[in-house]
């Protein structure tokens, strides 16, 4: 029982990340119909951006701040710097090509994802990158008898809120109603008088910041970061958004935290399991899209945001 | 007229070609060198020519084999496959009598392939692959360093004779080398199982690229095992390394030699890293034979110091296979050597007795088990 409990627990932390990735994921598909691949790189970039920050800050932290101060700091940075960031992948490579249609669109995702992945090469270096160990919170406490870092708690509580508040903007306030109107019918909530270009510049900040802060998590939580680690996360992020129910945000949620307990589940418990993980993984996903496939809490596509 | 003119000519053409034929017997027997001398691993290359070059002095001065020197000829394959095909052309229409080729697995290949063609002894000293020797027949290649599923014997006699670990856990990444180290470990752990003395109580594999590893980890802590090998890569190390203590796995941590570097010690943090095992082709410092402590003096007589590298010193085998295998025949002819080479039992090398298997793999290959210090660096295990 107590094996199960940890390895439950293993698996909402990985769990955890991907919910925080597919949740910028999910946003941005469910207003733009667009799956946006540099997703997973802005993530990268976000990690990048905090690695670079603790360092340069590195005595202040240690001195006067704290780590937890360094920690919130590092991730507020990561936040603003990514959401710009956001903003600045749709003027250059997606506003051009609306358009176009959707094919183009997705084409130049994967270019914008590539161009990010090389750029953070050409400036950070091919190498792993490390979080200097004192920078990160260590300490922890018990619960059933198993150590848990105060970090790990704080990821999967953080990424909950960080739902919550998502959730909470979209479906209750009035702001939120527009961009819902502009998921439904962008033409028909314009003429409405919707300022759509608001609404896609709060997508695109929102959506990228998010993941920019996960990856500043990210890089705390496991310490060494490489420059093509965000294409992993994003295609578990997309994994975990169709398996909740794309565009939806809950949805998000739940897939990201059912695909990290799925995954850690079958290495722990299947004999020869590691090899097949992703196999597994895959499998439950497809069961999923044809006996739903709308995803788990998926609605009707036309009220997807 | 005519008769004794042609008579004449064809007297001188004897006379020459028995001279040239008798200069053949009794000059220098040209031993080519192709290692990567520029280029991202010029250092591994100088190294080697400097050892190579060690070796044939040692050699020469003993008398040379039968009575002839060695001369070595060096061409540069800078490191990279293209450059390799034409090192090995070069060498080729050099005549040299045998090759030391190369240094990476994927350059040497298409050298070897050339060699082969050419029906010239290639002897490869920094190429593990193990495709190199499995893939096809080359009936004229060898090599002098281990293949990189080989460690996986070493370990599995280390652990059982040495160590006396009974309960075993094997990890590997799913990827060529990493499952070949894991699959040969447990071949050679099998004698072990059946007398009783050891057990693989854990076999599994990881996903490469990820990192959290968490849940084989947690797994492999509840199956109480004695030791963990990881067969693996240093990126995927690093991370089980950092995850595994602190989930509070306390057992010896075994990487395989693509573990050890200084990125493993980053990303495992020093507090980790310390302690932590390595299956490793030995330091030239770490050699107990009776060749490497001349080789090793004569050496740094004339570079100063010794090879920092594992490599470079079984460039200086290669030779000294090849000055073996040449004494014992009496031959320089390639058939004649390579059938000698696969059986002869007298060549002693810098890193011991060289004795190759019929596809030309070396045979007992020396490995060593190293540890990571407190200060991060490496040095030999004393149990």
């Amino acid at each position: 029982m107590g094996i199960f409990f940890e390895q439950l627990v293993n698996g909402l932390t990985v769990g955890s990340f991907y919910a925080l990735v597919a949740l910028g994921y999910s946003m941005v598909y469910g207003v733009m119909k667009l799956i946006n691949f540099a997703h997973g790189d802005l993530f990268t970039l976000g990690s990048y951006l905090g690695y670079t920050l603790l360092v340069w800050g590195a005595s202040w932290i240690t001195t006067t701040a704290g780590v937890w101060a360094g920690m919130a700091i590092a991730m507020a940075f990561a936040f603003a710097g990514i959401g710009v960031a956001g903003i600045l992948v749709e003027k250059v490579a997606y506003r051009p090509v609306y358009p176009a249609g959707r094919l183009p669109l997705v084409v130049s995702a994967l270019g914008m994802a590539i161009f990010l992945q090389n750029g953070i090469m050409a400036v950070w270096g091919p190498r792993f990158q490390v979080y200097p160990s004192h920078l990160v919170p260590t300490a922890s406490f018990e619960l059933f008898g198993l150590p848990i870092t105060f970090l790990k708690a704080f990821i999967l509580v953080l990424s909950l809120v960080v739902m919550g508040v998502i959730y909470y903007l979209v479906e209750k306030t009035t702001f939120g109603a527009a961009v819902r109107a502009s998921a439904l019918d962008r033409e028909t909530a314009t003429l409405l008088g919707i300022d759509i270009r608001r609404v896609i510049f709060f997508v695109f900040a929102l959506g990228p910041a998010l993941g920019g802060m996960a990856g500043v998590m990210n890089g705390m939580y496991y310490r060494s970061i490489q420059f093509n680690m965000g294409w992993n996360y994003g295609l578990k992020a997309f994994t975990a958004t169709i398996l909740g129910g794309i565009g939806n945000i809950p949805g998000a949620m739940i897939g990201g935290l059912l695909l990290g307990i799925m995954e850690t589940m079958f290495a722990g418990y299947v004999p020869g399991g590691g090899a097949w993980k992703d196999g597994f993984t895959f499998l439950v996903l497809i069961l999923v899209l044809i006996l739903r496939p709308t995803g788990l809490v998926g609605e009707k596509v036309a009220e997807k945001v | 007229m005519g008769k004794s003119i042609s008579i004449l000519v064809t007297c001188c053409m004897l006379v020459v070609l028995m001279m040239s034929g008798a200069w053949a017997d009794e000059g220098p027997i040209v031993i080519g060198l192709q290692a990567p001398i520029t280029g991202d691993f010029a250092i591994e290359g100088q190294m080697a020519r400097q050892c190579v070059e060690t070796a044939a002095e040692l050699i020469n001065q003993d008398g040379g084999v039968n009575g002839r020197l060695i001369e070595i000829v060096v061409a540069d394959d800078a490191s990279n496959p293209r450059d390799s095909a034409l090192a090995a052309q070069r060498l080729i229409s050099d005549d040299v009598m045998a090759a030391i080729a190369s240094y990476g697995s994927s350059v040497t290949e298409p050298a070897a392939d050339l060699y082969d063609r050419f029906g010239t002894i290639s002897v490869a000293y920094g190429a593990t692959a193990v495709q190199l020797t499995m893939d096809k027949e080359r009936p004229y290649f060898f090599r002098t360093c281990g293949r990189d599923d080989s460690q996986g014997e070493f370990f599995a006699k280390f652990a059982v004779e040495t160590m006396g670990w009974e309960r075993i856990a094997i990890m590997h990444d799913n990827q060529t080398f990493g499952r070949g180290v894991a699959e040969e470990t447990r071949k050679y752990l099998e004698p072990y199982i059946e007398e009783g003395r050891a057990e693989i109580v854990f076999y599994d594999v990881i996903t490469p690229r990820e990192q959290d590893y968490s849940a084989a980890i947690t797994t492999l802590r509840e199956t109480a095992p004695d030791v963990w090998y990881y067969t693996a890569y240093y990126p995927e190390a690093g991370l089980l390394v950092r995850q595994g203590r602190e989930a509070g796995i306390t057992i010896p941590f075994v990487g395989s030699n693509a573990v050890p570097n200084d990125d493993f010690v980053r990303i495992a943090g020093i507090e980790y890293a310390a302690g932590t095992l390595m299956t490793q082709e030995p330091m030239p410092q770490d050699f107990d034979t009776p060749k490497s402590q001349v080789f090793l003096d004569a050496y740094r007589e004339k570079y100063g110091d010794i090879p920092s590298s594992p490599w470079p010193v079984y460039a200086a085998d290669a030779l000294f296979a090849l000055a073996q295998a040449i004494e014992n025949t009496g031959s320089t002819d390639a058939d004649i050597l390579a059938a000698e080479m696969r059986t002869m039992e007298n060549a002693e090398g810098v890193t011991g007795q060289i004795l190759f298997t019929e596809r030309g793999d070396r045979r007992d290959i020396p490995y060593a088990m190293y540890t990571y210090t407190e200060e991060g660096t490496l040095e030999l295990y004393t149990p």
